[in-house]
């Protein structure tokens, strides 16, 4: 089980993604399209928290702004995944189906690798500096400046959290190995995620131990939204990266075994 | 051949299309449950023992249960598709047939919405035999008067969908127009939260618009809370009033628009 990344990799990927973002700047107009619609989506997600707080003054401990730096982080994940994981890896269930993969597998590279990181959508990009732009203005708005330890240990969960969600979409694809015919199988990563909105101690029992343990997306947002706002115990900035890691070999193994699977277009 | 043939035949063909697709679709209908699920989590924690603007804990279960079941039963996916017929001229071959598009959408939603709906009625039934928050008394005079308001609602969505589908004659971006649309429905048509816990100034905004007549109004009268026929006929009126609307919009749109298709395509 190994990951080769050698320098010729990442030789091949500069390239790819020097090639799309020629092609991207073609579409400018989808810059201003994009941002339009995050700001949207960011005003939506505000007001229904607002329309939360119109009946409880906090929300499983947490208050308003508070809650607002989580869903900034919420924001910037997001736009992690739609500007590489659904153009990329994204694309694999039809590329399996219609053995398209063959032309990925004959190439000289990882070819997870190559399949995760081969395509940006870069406008999308425009999410992560939206998100961090809204956790930090919530951060003013509770008046706390985060000190240079909090800094890093949000830096290390929000890289952890960025390791997570890709895991669980490399899990996720590797289903497609098995299950052809469900083209939408991202839809199931939307439908998980859209938990990840809010803080885990917010919700029932059994769903935070769900998201906690089983699906793990409570470490994608309320972990690192709790290191900006002091809430985190150091420690648990290690677990994070701990379980990062953990969840990270969990879906290279899945892969290797997925990939085993497919016999190529004739099969 | 007669109206019922035709559609006996159309609902046949989207029955056995859906049918290739079955695991796609449970994936959809998991997506589509989801946001109610997580409002009633949320509203579940805020309410605790006590309640939120008249709802409890159960209340709010019962509330969000007819959500995911009418929100299912309603909803019109029609302006995705007719915005790819249009732009990659899938649109042609449907104008070559002796028979108007339209009957094939309404087909293809009423195989697809008897397919998904009676899912979610089997867990929620199933739901209530192990958890009494989401038992529902459901007299028959009840369901009738819900039944007619699903109708009216559903064929209201309908023509909205099919009418801002249209609008992909004109631009690019008619699916990101619905998508607006479906972001203040959010609030305005109850999806997140019952319209009487909205502020009231928004909760008549959303009585004056279509929004309530789209799912709130029927949800409110399969959980009981509509009170009186004042109230009732009142919202009935709405429905039917916004339904002739988008109706003669929709009519309006696809006249416009056809004719411009011609001369792009021409």
């Amino acid at each position: 089980m190994t990951f080769r990344i050698s320098n010729s990799a990442f030789r091949i990927l500069r390239a790819f993604w020097r090639i799309n973002v020629a092609e991207e700047l073609q579409y400018r107009a989808n810059f201003v399209a994009s941002v339009l619609g995050t700001v949207f989506y960011m005003v939506t997600a505000l007001l229904t928290l607002s329309l939360f707080f119109r009946h409880t003054s906090q929300l499983g401990g947490w208050d308003y702004w508070e809650i607002v730096v989580l869903l900034g982080v919420f924001n910037a994940l997001t736009g992690v995944i739609e500007a590489v994981l659904r153009p990329g890896i994204g694309g694999l269930v039809g590329e399996v189906r219609n053995g398209e993969l063959d032309l990925v597998l004959v190439k000289p590279v990882d070819a997870q690798g190559f399949v995760s990181f081969r395509r940006l959508d870069i406008w999308r990009f425009s999410d992560v500096v939206l998100g961090l732009a809204l956790a930090g203005y919530a951060l003013y708005r509770l008046g706390r400046v985060p000190s240079l330890a909090q800094l890093a240990a949000f830096g290390l969960t929000l890289a952890a959290a960025a390791v997570v969600v890709y895991a669980i979409w490399v899990l996720l694809m590797s289903l497609a190995f098995w299950f052809v015919s469900v083209e939408n199988i991202a839809v199931l990563f939307d439908a998980l995620f859209e938990g990840a909105r809010y803080p885990v101690s917010a919700y029932p029992g059994a769903l935070r131990f769900l998201f906690v343990y089983l699906i793990p997306i409570a470490w994608t947002t309320t972990v690192p939204a709790s290191a900006l706002t002091g809430r985190l115990r150091p420690a648990l900035a290690v677990v994070a990266a701990v379980v990062a890691a953990l969840v990270f070999a969990l879906a290279r193994l899945a892969w290797r075994v997925a990939l085993r699977r497919y016999s190529g277009a004739s099969g | 051949m007669s109206w019922v043939q035709r559609y006996g035949a159309l609902i046949r063909n989207a029955w056995l299309v859906d049918l290739q697709y079955r695991a796609s679709i449970v994936l959809w209908l998991l997506w589509g449950v989801t946001e109610p699920a997580i409002a009633l989590g949320i509203w579940w924690a805020i309410a605790g023992s006590g309640t939120v603007g008249g709802y409890a804990r159960a209340d709010f279960a019962r509330y969000f249960f007819a959500v995911m079941l009418i929100n299912q039963l309603t909803i019109a996916w029609d302006s995705w598709y007719l915005d790819r017929w249009i732009r990659e001229g899938e649109l042609n071959f449907r104008l070559a047939r002796p028979l108007h598009p339209m009957h094939e959408a309404v087909a293809d939603n009423i195989a697809y919405k008897a397919r998904t709906a009676s899912v979610i009625l089997i867990v929620w039934l199933v739901a209530a035999v192990a958890w009494p928050a989401v038992r529902l008394p459901a007299p028959l005079g009840r369901l009738a008067v819900t039944a007619l308001a699903v109708v009216l609602a559903a064929a209201m969505r309908f023509f909205i969908s099919f009418t801002t589908g249209l609008l992909a004659f004109w631009t690019t971006r008619a699916t990101a127009i619905m998508e607006a649309h479906a972001g203040v429905s959010l609030f305005l048509a109850g999806r997140i939260a019952p319209l009487a816990l909205l502020p009231p100034a928004v909760a008549s905004v959303a009585g004056v618009l279509w929004f309530r007549s789209m799912l709130a109004f029927p949800v409110d009268l399969l959980t009981g809370t509509v009170h009186g026929a004042d109230a009732m006929l009142r919202g009935f009126a709405a429905q039917v009033v916004w339904l002739a609307f988008w109706a003669l919009a929709c009519r309006f749109a696809w006249t416009r628009g056809l004719r411009r298709y011609g001369a792009v395509g021409g």
